[in-house]
């Protein structure tokens, strides 16, 4: 959390998690840069600027694949959560490292000639209409484009301006630039390859995108939140107080489709948005922590009876009104205007 | 009397806190997975390259400086008369200029005429190929006259093989070939060097033919909707010098699988 935009805000968590991926990038590129080509027994070697960018191209797909398996990984296993909170920075160096692929192949397949390098980008193949022989390049130029929109706009100062919802639209942009990736290999170097190893992990990569996503998407419909039973006034019931463990919460979809978190903290109930105001993480999977609901996602919090951020944080998100009936939570679907006070029920 | 409240012990991760315990030995797995996973899609993506064949400059052998007399079909061909150890008379090499270029307009005043031509071979077993140096030094008149050899009907062909640009072919990019180098052979084409079509069986000893249009001009632009794919046609053979020379019929073409 900050008052404050300042370009990237590091604590020690942060600094493990980039070491790993940066050490995950530079092991992948050192391999394939430094080491196969030892392995390699060819009577001469690959010119050295399409090994690079072979290198740089394969090793932003890899990782690609990692940032859309966090997603469903955190569903099926919270456990994984914390893979989340830092996800934007390895987004932001896969659009590095696809730049750096982008760049390779233009200075070499489009240089040398008298023409352009990004007009002859666009013009060398215009076979639009055949699949074999189709013009690949558009894909990986469509999927870099969406790479770059995604990393200028990863800043939380992006969130604020555009709003959670715009934000996450935006930056769903990344399945569309999943799925170019994909076909810009499939229609390109994949047609040439003799000896298909890369074929098979490369695919099998694509599926456990996909079958994750599936996996994740069948979990959230057995295992998801459940629907407020509708009661006398127009209030839903939520659940029983009882199921609410100390400190943490039970969400229910209400009638408009948004969704309510009810927190339990020392026997008193609080109901507040379960979107947090940040990236619209899913609060009620959060935690109270000194009296404040903390989101499981990038630790955003809220006090609990009001949905106000501590001072000097400004954020603020709805509160509902409760009541505990037999036993029962009972809540006004209707929210109050986010930061409003509501005195917590005691169950 | 109340009932007792429920406990979720699952450790909470929040970034700007510690990590809880529980969670540590599990994320010290994930990052060190993340990291073996990386290195090792490096070493299967890096090591299951193909071939590249062994087309190549040919820096090592030196400047090459041959006379001979041009032809022009309409991508200029220098029938080699007096050549040196590596480059025997009687050997007919395609040219090209530096980069992305072909030698058409440098050579098209000087057609038929005898010729010094100075440059760095490319090379790709029987295939092989001239990057003359710029200006006069690279390609200029040389004293005394000839004329191209008589070129040999070798009759119809259908044939099944690949377009490429004669220069990445022979080496000056390696691969030079296949879907993932199209754009570039056709930047290469477009900048007049010379298409060769590569045949999967041979034709009268080679597998390498200097391929034009059906009325023996320049490359059809239909036929760049078909380079670098596995395709068959059909066409006219004839052998000018020692170098193939096909005349393609573009409404033979067909997208083999």
């Amino acid at each position: 959390m900050s008052v404050k935009y300042i370009p990237v805000q590091w604590n020690k968590n942060k600094w493990w998690y980039d070491g790993f991926m940066l050490a995950g990038v530079v092991g992948f590129l050192w391999v394939f840069l430094y080491v196969t080509p030892e392995i390699l027994s060819h009577e001469r070697p690959i010119n050295p600027q399409i090994h690079n960018a072979r290198a740089f191209g394969a090793c932003a797909f890899f990782m690609m694949t990692i940032i859309l398996c966090i997603g469903p990984l955190a569903r099926l296993d919270k456990r994984f959560l914390p893979l989340l909170y830092n996800r934007r920075h390895f987004g932001v160096m896969t659009a590095a490292v696809a730049l750096t692929h982008f760049s390779y192949v233009l200075n070499w397949y489009f240089a040398f000639s008298g023409t352009n390098k990004y007009e002859a980008l666009l013009f060398s193949n215009t076979s639009y209409g055949q699949l074999v022989g189709f013009p690949f390049e558009a894909f990986g130029i469509f999927a870099l484009l969406c790479l770059l929109i995604l990393a200028a706009t990863s800043h939380d100062f992006w969130l604020k301006f555009l709003t959670a919802p715009v934000w996450k639209r935006i930056h769903y942009l990344i399945y569309f630039a999943y799925a170019a990736v994909v076909a810009h290999v499939s229609l390109g170097v994949l047609q040439d390859q003799q000896n298909h190893l890369f074929t098979v992990v490369f695919v099998a990569s694509a599926f456990t995108v996909a079958g994750l996503h599936l996996l994740a998407f069948l979990h959230e419909r057995k295992a998801g939140d459940p629907d407020a039973v509708p009661d006398t006034d127009g209030w839903v019931q939520v659940c029983h107080a009882k199921d609410i463990p100390e400190a943490r919460a039970k969400i229910a979809v209400l009638p408009s489709g948004d969704r309510v978190a009810v927190f339990r903290l020392e026997d008193k109930l609080s109901a507040v948005s379960n979107a947090c105001a940040h990236q619209n993480g899913p609060l009620g999977e959060g935690k109270v922590i000194r009296c404040l609901i903390t989101c499981p996602w990038h630790g955003f919090q809220y006090d609990i009876r009001s949905g106000r951020s501590p001072a000097p944080f400004t954020e603020k998100i709805p509160t509902y009104n409760l009541a505990v009936r037999d036993g029962v939570v009972l809540v006004n679907p209707k929210a109050n205007p986010p930061g409003t006070y509501v005195e917590p029920v005691e169950v | 009397m109340k009932p007792p409240v429920k406990k979720d012990t699952t450790p909470f991760f929040v970034g700007y806190f510690k990590v809880p315990k529980k969670l540590r030995s599990f994320l010290l797995i994930a990052g060190v997975a993340v990291v073996a996973f990386m290195t090792a899609f490096g070493l299967v993506s890096g090591a299951s390259q193909d071939d590249p064949g062994d087309g190549a400059f040919r820096f090592d052998y030196g400047r090459q400086t041959v006379t001979g007399v041009i032809e022009l079909l309409p991508y200029p061909l220098l029938h080699v008369t007096e050549g040196n150890d590596r480059i025997k008379p009687g050997h007919t090499l395609m040219l090209t200029a530096q980069g992305k270029s072909g030698v058409f307009s440098r050579a098209e005043p000087l057609e038929g005429q005898k010729v010094t031509a100075s440059g760095i071979i490319l090379e790709r077993g029987a295939l092989n190929m001239l990057q003359v140096r710029g200006g006069a030094r690279g390609l200029g008149p040389a004293e005394g006259s000839g004329a191209p050899p008589v070129s040999e009907p070798l009759g119809r062909w259908k044939l099944a093989g690949e377009i490429c640009d004669g220069k990445c072919l022979a080496g000056a990019m390696r691969p030079g070939r296949g879907i993932a180098h199209k754009a570039c052979a056709n930047l290469c084409l477009l900048g007049d060097i010379p298409p060769v079509f590569v045949s999967t069986k041979p034709v009268d000893g080679s597998e390498f033919l200097m391929i034009l249009g059906k009325d023996g001009g320049p490359l059809p632009a239909i036929a760049y909707d078909y380079v670098a794919q596995f395709i068959s046609l059909e066409g006219d053979v004839s052998r000018h010098g020692d170098l193939l020379v096909l005349r393609m019929d573009p409404a033979t073409i067909e997208v083999m699988k």
